[in-house]
């Protein structure tokens, strides 16, 4: 009789706890996400699955000895899956549009006001009851403006690592959102007149230039922000690896068979930390909110800064790729693009959006390392 | 309510220093790539030019040396049809 008690205490069934349920069942809404309806599946799949292992009853997943403890330590808390995704992003990373048109660097940098924004309504959330963000809480949340998931995932395992479950699922739920939340803010702040602009053809862009760029820019990054190296360097390492044609090789691993890799147990060590104590609680609601509030705030920036530029530059500018400036390569160039499309069919605004678009990588990169260095000492 | 008084003074802040220095940064790569880059860029063009002579010296080649089958079939057809018409006429 003992025996069968003993095997009856043994299984998941008696050891159960709601938190644990309404996690697993978290778990299974971020892999339907991912599967039904393709939201970032490559990463949110891991995740989904993730969240259900870690809150298996008895198995253990994320304690000591459980693989997704170890995975957790090894890869995220030492912050190296994010900074290999980071290199694959940079070989896959193509800075010709950026170099043709510098001016749209302007754009990446005034879409990071996301993120600056965003301090503020993390501390303000702090009159909420049950919410308590310190400076450090509120940077890492508001990196989320940054709309750059190994960016978001590398700055909160530096500042809050508490919250980084969360933090990564509001960051990747919002990438995948990009089509719906930035055309109805461009649209917004555009006229009619202004979406239906046609820009000037890119120049041609020399293979030595897009050798020299990512050095260029790591050696900016060793004098003025060496906090920003970690991430800078391994995404200029990516490009060089991409641009030196010397390395096609290692370059093709970066950008599929490494980053691949990577991303699986990224995705699983992020669901490591969805357990119930750590998710089920008012700052998570908080922080999906200000998540959506830092990226709105980015898009806006971006385009009202196009705007103004588009006001005193020479060279016509369309205002809607300026909401590409908050990163999420491809898609929120894509999404300028189509808005585009949608006012004059035959104004293709991609490669003018890529510039911005890559220039919100390197801008939320520094943004990160500008709160690191702040924030994080 | 002081504390928070006192975090928001330190976002606003954090957000001045970092939204100057973004832009600084930047604007730094800007002047970087419109005078390094510029320059390197007229100094070593691409070299494109090298491939196109190559490929008029294939077509050439195969035009002079060998025939290509396309051409001999159609040539082939072309004088058959001659001759059968040719002769349709005389006879």
């Amino acid at each position: 009789m003992e025996s069968l008690y003993t095997l009856w205490m043994s299984t998941g069934l008696a050891n159960f706890e709601t938190g644990q349920v309404v996690m697993m069942l978290v778990g299974c809404g971020l892999l339907y996400l991912a599967i039904a309806r393709n939201f970032e599946p490559l990463l949110l799949l891991p995740m989904g699955f993730g969240a259900i292992l870690t809150n298996i009853p008895v198995a253990g997943f994320s304690e000591v000895g459980g693989l997704l403890h170890y995975i957790y330590y090894a890869g995220i808390d030492t912050g190296i899956f994010p900074l290999i995704i980071f290199m694959g992003v940079g070989a896959m990373t193509d800075f010709g549009a950026l170099i043709a048109n510098p001016k749209t660097l302007l754009l990446g940098a005034a879409a990071q006001f996301g993120i600056f924004a965003t301090l503020f309504g993390a501390i303000a959330l702090n009159a909420m009851p049950g919410i308590e963000f310190t400076l450090k809480d509120a940077s890492a949340i508001a990196i989320i403006g940054g709309a750059d998931g190994p960016t978001a995932i590398f700055l909160a395992s530096k500042l809050a690592p508490e919250l980084l479950g969360a933090i990564a699922v509001a960051a990747y739920s919002y990438m995948a959102l990009v089509p719906i939340i930035q055309p109805p803010i461009m649209k917004a702040f555009t006229t009619e007149d202004e979406r239906k602009i046609e820009m000037a053809q890119l120049r041609h862009v020399t293979k030595i230039e897009k050798i020299i760029f990512p050095l260029g820019v790591l050696l900016a990054t060793i004098f003025f922000l060496p906090a920003a190296t970690p991430l800078v360097g391994m995404f200029c390492l990516g490009n060089l690896m991409r641009e030196a044609g010397v390395v096609d090789r290692l370059s093709s691993t970066a950008q599929n068979e490494l980053i691949n890799i990577t991303t699986i147990f990224l995705g699983l060590g992020v669901g490591s930390k969805l357990s119930a104590e750590a998710f089920l609680n008012v700052e998570t609601l908080g922080i999906l909110g200000l998540g959506a509030v830092a990226f709105s705030i980015g898009t806006a920036s971006g385009v009202l800064m196009a705007k103004v530029m588009n006001k005193v530059s020479k060279e016509p500018i369309n205002p809607l790729i300026g909401a590409a400036g908050v990163s999420a390569v491809p898609m929120a160039a894509r999404v300028a693009n189509k808005v585009g499309l949608e006012a004059n069919p035959h104004n293709f605004l991609l490669m003018h959006a890529m510039g911005p678009n890559v220039a919100g990588v390197l801008g939320s990169a520094v943004a990160a390392g500008i709160l690191l260095a702040l924030v994080g000492g | 309510m002081d504390n928070m008084q006192q975090q928001f003074i330190e976002a606003g802040t954090l957000m001045l220093a970092g939204m100057v220095f973004v832009f600084a940064f930047l604007s730094l790569l800007i002047i970087f790539i419109n005078t390094v880059l510029a320059k390197l860029s007229v100094k070593f063009p691409d070299a494109v030019v090298e491939s196109k002579p190559r490929a008029s010296k294939k077509t050439s080649k195969a035009v002079s040396g060998e025939v290509s089958p396309a051409v001999v079939a159609a040539i082939t057809s072309a004088v058959s049809s001659y001759q059968r018409k040719h002769s349709q006429s005389k006879s």
